[in-house]
């Protein structure tokens, strides 16, 4: 399959997987015990405003017709307004994604940089002391709620060290955005003190997030590695006496890297879902303190909102990592 | 290759030397910024829409209102309005504007800008709302001249005056600039401001909060060593207060628990305020569903809470208790009233006269307030001893404030509080308790034609000791007939900065008007 046929197959089966996301969520947001009519008409409405909401928001029709006005709506790019901040969804998506992107994009890469060269390094070694530590840091780290991770981190980096913020994303407020990865704007336009803030707040959130996905990665990237060592290909490469240094970089990581690569899609969206916990720790203006607000207050159009783009995020990650294993090992393209 | 490895790694280091050299962040670094860590999210600006106690920041600093409350005991103080008069029927207020006051934009405040916030507030049905819809009809505020407003209530009203302050001021010129689709210009004043409050909207963004310059040309001037500059940041996680208190990043913050104060005290960055606010806790109960309206099943209710556990284990004695509808730091509540105490033996007997089937009760507990959590599982516990079962549901406040619309939707039994939204025993036990309130203010649905007959002249009159009189019945009716369960009265507990004086608590505002303070240069 070449890779036009790859993407265009991708994209025919992203329609039916959102349309069934979108109708869980339409559906858990319709039975929970509060009225989106009296939320969306507002405190001191009358019951003629709460039936003129009930009308105009398509709810007093049977729960199919108003799941399919609400795609019609969403085809047209419109999201509905938030019941909570009066604004498009649209718009409080769009002010909140960069945020939320610029860390979990961080958080993977970091999680790549960890995880692959430990993994490698364990797979090498298999059963030396460093393997056995190896694996048992990484098992901890999975095991451990980010939570905890993110108030450890803050506790000796912010409290004890005193060398990293808190919380937040810059010193005061961010300046004007142009991508809204405010370490990226900060560079573009030449303004270090900036720059040098955005770093500063991002390095704990994305230790956080990255210490659980480089846990994994090391995992698979040493079973990957060990398979890779005992495979075939590398004996007959060793037989043929080539240099360590070239069977390991040339041969085993390449067989190893197809795995790792789909971790870190998988890594990906775990991360998307887990900045929820993060960004509330550290006070992160992203999609996750968004979703926890629009929760609290039964924002269903928001909280729908959300769950449709991160599933289209994680999605187009999938899709990514397709297009990255094919480029590692052209013959693995399915 | 050994030199070039070495220099690499020298490069790193700097690096990473220069992001922790520099660690501490901005807002400890400014002398006169004064940074708050709020609980709450500052989702809209809007100072007609937003009106609960967590982002009362936006109200007391970027807006002012005709009259004001300051201090505690509070006093209710002219403000926009220099004088005000009440005519003899008790249904016309003049007031008399300052002649000095200005919008942010320069512009002259004039009755005009009055006229305009009241017709909005009425229009858009939301925050301060309730307190007019059935007192002042769209169209009826007049303006005689530019410094004069008339406002002509439908009836008499004794606490119309105490609510004036929730009359927020808009510059009507401009709001009406920015309106759409006949919307009041709300989409626009959601996400900006236009006042005349004692700072300037300088930055917003929902996600983050807002920050505020001061207004040097505020016409109620400015003493001392004022803050500059304000910035009210939503910090959500209750542990990153605490910690950003300790750290010195924060120089107030709000929403923490009893334990969470203690934890800060020893701190040498954090002091802690205290004052007796008004601000109560009460099993709010449905007084109209069957069995809930039997008093015998109530008062059978009333004695199985366990008052004094709750206050010295779970609160830790950091409240005092409140026998009444009405805070004990206010007049109205009779004196001497006793309350109920918990007394299972008085429960049985109570129980044992009510008529009606018993059936199982429902518990409504709010959602990330622990104390309301915990008061639901200690009232199910003691109420299964007396053979009741209860049945808890958690959730946050915009459901429970939709069930609180409905009698047939407010759950039997819900623990909440009531704070202070004008300084007058009617926020409390008339609101409450009356049944002119059902569906809008009410937490009880509690009916009864004596009760409403005593707050029908409790808000006609203007003679303060009939009122006295009146109120302190009305609580004592409320008591006897266990129409709500009351616990305590809240003490206040502000967090600053070692760096920070002058904090003005009133439990109008709760701390947050910043104009009085002063921060350490």
């Amino acid at each position: 399959m070449n890779v036009v046929s790859m993407v265009v197959n991708r994209l025919v089966w992203f329609v039916p997987t959102v349309l069934g996301l979108l109708a869980v969520v339409f559906v858990l947001a319709r039975i929970v015990p509060t009225d989106p009519a009296v939320l969306a008409a507002g405190e001191n409405a009358t019951a003629e405003q709460v039936q003129e909401a009930r009308e105009r928001l398509a709810l007093d029709r049977p729960l199919p017709e108003q799941f399919v006005e609400y795609l019609r709506q969403v085809v047209q790019g419109d999201l509905g307004t938030s019941f909570y901040t009066q604004q498009p969804i649209v718009d409080d998506l769009t002010e909140r994604l960069p945020a939320t992107l610029e860390l979990t994009i961080l958080g993977v890469l970091a999680a790549g940089l960890i995880g692959v060269p430990l993994g490698v390094i364990s797979g090498l070694n298999r059963n030396s002391w460093l393997d056995h530590l190896l694996r048992l840091v990484s098992v901890l780290f999975i095991g451990v709620a980010p939570f905890w991770i993110a108030m450890q981190l803050q506790l000796l980096f912010s409290m004890q060290l005193g060398w990293l913020p808190l919380s937040g994303r810059i010193d005061d407020f961010a300046p004007e955005a142009m991508t809204g990865f405010l370490t990226i704007d900060a560079l573009v336009a030449g303004d270090l003190q900036n720059f040098l803030s955005a770093l500063r707040h991002i390095v704990l959130p994305t230790l956080t997030l990255a210490l659980p996905g480089a846990a994994v990665i090391v995992r698979f990237t040493r079973t990957s590695v060990v398979e890779a060592v005992n495979s075939p290909s590398v004996a007959y490469q060793t037989a043929m006496g080539l240099p360590r240094r070239v069977i390991v970089w040339k041969y085993i990581l390449r067989l190893a890297l197809n795995s790792t690569v789909t971790q870190l899609g998988l890594v990906f969206g775990i991360s998307l879902t887990g900045a929820v916990v993060i960004e509330a720790v550290f006070e992160w203006p992203g999609l996750g303190t968004y979703a926890v607000r629009s929760i609290l207050h039964s924002d269903y159009n928001a909280v729908m909102g959300v769950t449709l783009c991160v599933g289209v995020l994680f999605a187009l990650s999938n899709l990514l990592v397709d297009l990255l294993q094919m480029a590692i090992d052209p013959r693995g393209a399915t | 290759m050994a030199t070039s490895r070495r220099e690499i790694l020298k490069l790193g280091l700097l690096g990473l030397a220069s992001l922790a050299g520099n660690s501490e962040s901005a807002s400890a670094q400014s002398r006169n910024r004064f940074v708050f860590a709020n609980s709450s999210a500052f989702d809209s600006l809007d100072p007609h829409t937003v009106f609960d106690q967590g982002r009362a920041a936006v109200r007391f600093n970027l807006y002012d209102g005709l009259l004001r409350f300051v201090d505690n005991p509070p006093k209710l103080i002219p403000w926009l309005a220099e004088s005000y008069a009440v005519s003899d029927d008790g249904k016309t207020y003049t007031f008399k504007l300052r002649a000095d006051a200005t919008f942010h934009d320069g512009t002259p405040v004039t009755s005009a800008d009055v006229a305009y916030s009241i017709e909005r507030i009425l229009a858009l049905r939301k925050g301060p709302a309730s307190f007019y819809l059935d007192l002042i009809e769209p169209g009826s505020t007049q303006t005689p001249d530019p410094h004069t407003v008339v406002f002509n209530l439908t009836d008499p009203s004794a606490i119309f005056l105490t609510t004036v302050p929730n009359i927020l001021v808009v510059n009507s010129a401009l709001v009406r600039s920015k309106e759409k689709d006949g919307d009041w210009g709300a989409g626009w004043l959601a996400r900006n401001e236009a006042g005349t409050g004692s700072y300037i909207l300088r930055r917003y963004e929902p996600a983050v909060g807002w920050s505020g310059q001061r207004f040097t040309n505020h016409f109620a001037g400015w003493a001392g060593q004022p803050i500059d500059e304000i910035e009210f940041r939503t910090v959500q996680e209750t542990n990153t207060r605490v910690l950003g208190l300790m750290r010195g990043d924060f120089d107030g913050a709000d929403g923490l628990t009893y334990e969470q104060i203690q934890r800060l005290r020893p701190s040498p960055n954090v002091q802690i305020l205290e004052a007796e606010s008004m601000r109560i806790f009460l099993l709010a109960l449905n007084n109209s569903k069957p069995l809930m309206n039997d008093v015998h099943f109530r008062r059978a209710l009333a004695y199985s809470f366990d008052y004094d556990g709750f206050i010295k284990n779970i609160m830790k004695d950091s409240v005092t208790r409140n026998p009444g509808p009405n805070p004990v730091t206010i007049w109205g509540s009779p004196p001497g009233l006793k309350g109920y105490s918990f007394d299972l033996a008085k429960a049985r007997e109570e129980l044992a006269q009510v008529k009606q089937p018993l059936r199982k009760i429902s518990i409504n507990a709010l959602a990330g307030y622990s104390e309301s959590e915990q008061a639901a599982v200690l009232f199910q516990s003691a109420l299964r001893q007396i053979g009741i079962e209860a049945d808890i549901d958690v959730t946050p406040w915009p459901v429970v404030a939709s069930r609180f619309a409905k009698a047939e939707t407010q759950a039997d039994v819900t623990p909440v509080w009531r704070s202070t939204f004008y300084v007058d025993p009617n926020n409390w036990v008339g609101e409450g308790f009356g049944t002119r309130y059902h569906g809008t203010r009410t937490m009880s649905y509690y009916s009864n034609p004596a009760f409403d007959q005593l707050l029908d002249q409790a808000l006609l009159t203007n003679d303060h000791e009939r009122r006295r009189e009146l109120y302190e019945q009305m609580s004592q009716i409320v008591s006897d007939d266990a129409a709500g369960i009351f616990i305590y009265n809240t003490r206040w507990f502000g967090p600053y900065s070692t760096r920070v004086s002058g904090i003005r608590f009133s439990p109008a505002s709760n701390g947050n008007d910043i104009r009085w303070a002063t921060m350490t240069r």
